[in-house]
């Protein structure tokens, strides 16, 4: 649609408008929105308030460029802003600024302890993979969920997130760190004997 | 050709977000990686094994992570974005608040980090005119 075209578009037709082009995405909002906000009513809330103020502002989005990262910016934002009023700063984990990739040394892991982390992986239920997501801290979950789910670059989380794309590397690779170690903690309980490398504490 | 700079295996082990997020443009030492990588199986079995976590972890998190929205919400989205546009009979008091956080951090290496948090927010608060 030509901008001259935009100027024209009455307010009924530019809802009509952006319903068809964003409401395909509900559902995929509906459930990063679960893992932001970990309760359902919180999500649908903040699902529905994303829409009203992506429709407000919709004006501003360019045509062709990419409506659903746009969305995700929206959601993001909006819940940083508004659903954790009571922790207003990011926890900024500790160690985030610090120059993570010197400060923890790593080794090799033995073929057993690779093939044990990938058995153990692959015979986890859901419950304890969404458990996992949900106990490690926020900016490291919307990181990795934005990546690994969504499948959006570490560039485009950049832009989603509002911050610099080392910092996104950084919290992509903790965040996936720290859900690896809790997922071998799980299935430690379960009886699946894992030698992570990642795991905490553990001398090789 | 510039020498390039030898590194030890833990360096590149922890450069393996970079490897799998295709992203080596952003790592701070690229040619040394790679050239590690070449003549160390080690870290070339470790490599293929963080790909193949990463994989799977990815099949298992999308797995898991689909539940569908309400059925009602797509309704009760159309209806509220509807009460916005028709805009009659409504009063709307907006407030804007906006700040800026500004911190600085230098580590033990020396290294500086300057970060800057723009907090805004905008409430709308509708009144239906009875």
């Amino acid at each position: 649609m030509a901008s001259k075209d935009l100027v024209l578009e009455s307010a009924t037709d530019r809802n009509d408008r952006f319903e068809r082009d964003a409401l395909v995405f509900m559902d995929q909002l509906y459930a990063a929105a679960l893992r932001y906000t970990k309760n359902p009513e919180d999500a649908r809330d903040l699902v529905q308030d994303t829409y009203l103020k992506a429709f407000n502002s919709f004006h501003q989005f360019e045509e062709g460029t990419n409506l659903r990262a746009w969305l995700y910016r929206v959601l993001t934002t909006t819940f940083i802003n508004t659903y954790r009023k009571d922790q207003r700063r990011p926890q900024l984990a500790s160690g985030e600024l610090e120059d993570w990739q010197l400060a923890e040394a790593q080794s090799h892991t033995s073929d057993l302890g690779k093939s044990a982390e990938v058995e153990a992986l692959e015979n986890l239920p859901d419950s304890d993979i969404k458990r996992a997501l949900q106990e490690i801290p926020e900016e490291f979950r919307i990181a990795v969920y934005l990546a690994d789910v969504e499948g959006f670059s570490y560039k485009e989380i950049a832009d989603i997130v509002e911050v610099p794309a080392g910092t996104v590397m950084s919290r992509l690779h903790r965040g996936r760190k720290l859900l690896r170690e809790k997922l071998a903690d799980y299935a430690k309980e379960l009886g699946y004997s894992t030698e992570s490398k990642s795991k905490k504490g553990e001398k090789r | 050709m510039s020498h390039i700079e030898e590194i030890p295996c833990f360096e590149v082990l922890s450069s393996v977000v970079f490897i799998v997020e295709g992203a080596m443009e952003e790592a701070h030492n690229p040619q040394a990686i790679a050239s590690h990588l070449d003549s160390c199986l080690a870290c070339r079995s470790e490599v293929t094994h963080e790909q193949a976590m990463h994989s799977l972890l990815q099949d298992v998190l999308r797995r898991t992570c689909d539940e569908k929205a309400p059925a009602d919400l797509q309704q009760s989205i159309h209806e509220a974005l509807l009460r916005q546009v028709s805009g009659v009979g409504i009063t709307e008091v907006v407030t804007q608040f906006s700040m800026t956080e500004i911190s600085i951090e230098i580590d033990e290496f020396g290294n500086v980090e300057h970060s800057e948090i723009q907090i805004e927010e905008t409430h709308v608060q509708r009144y239906e005119d009875s």
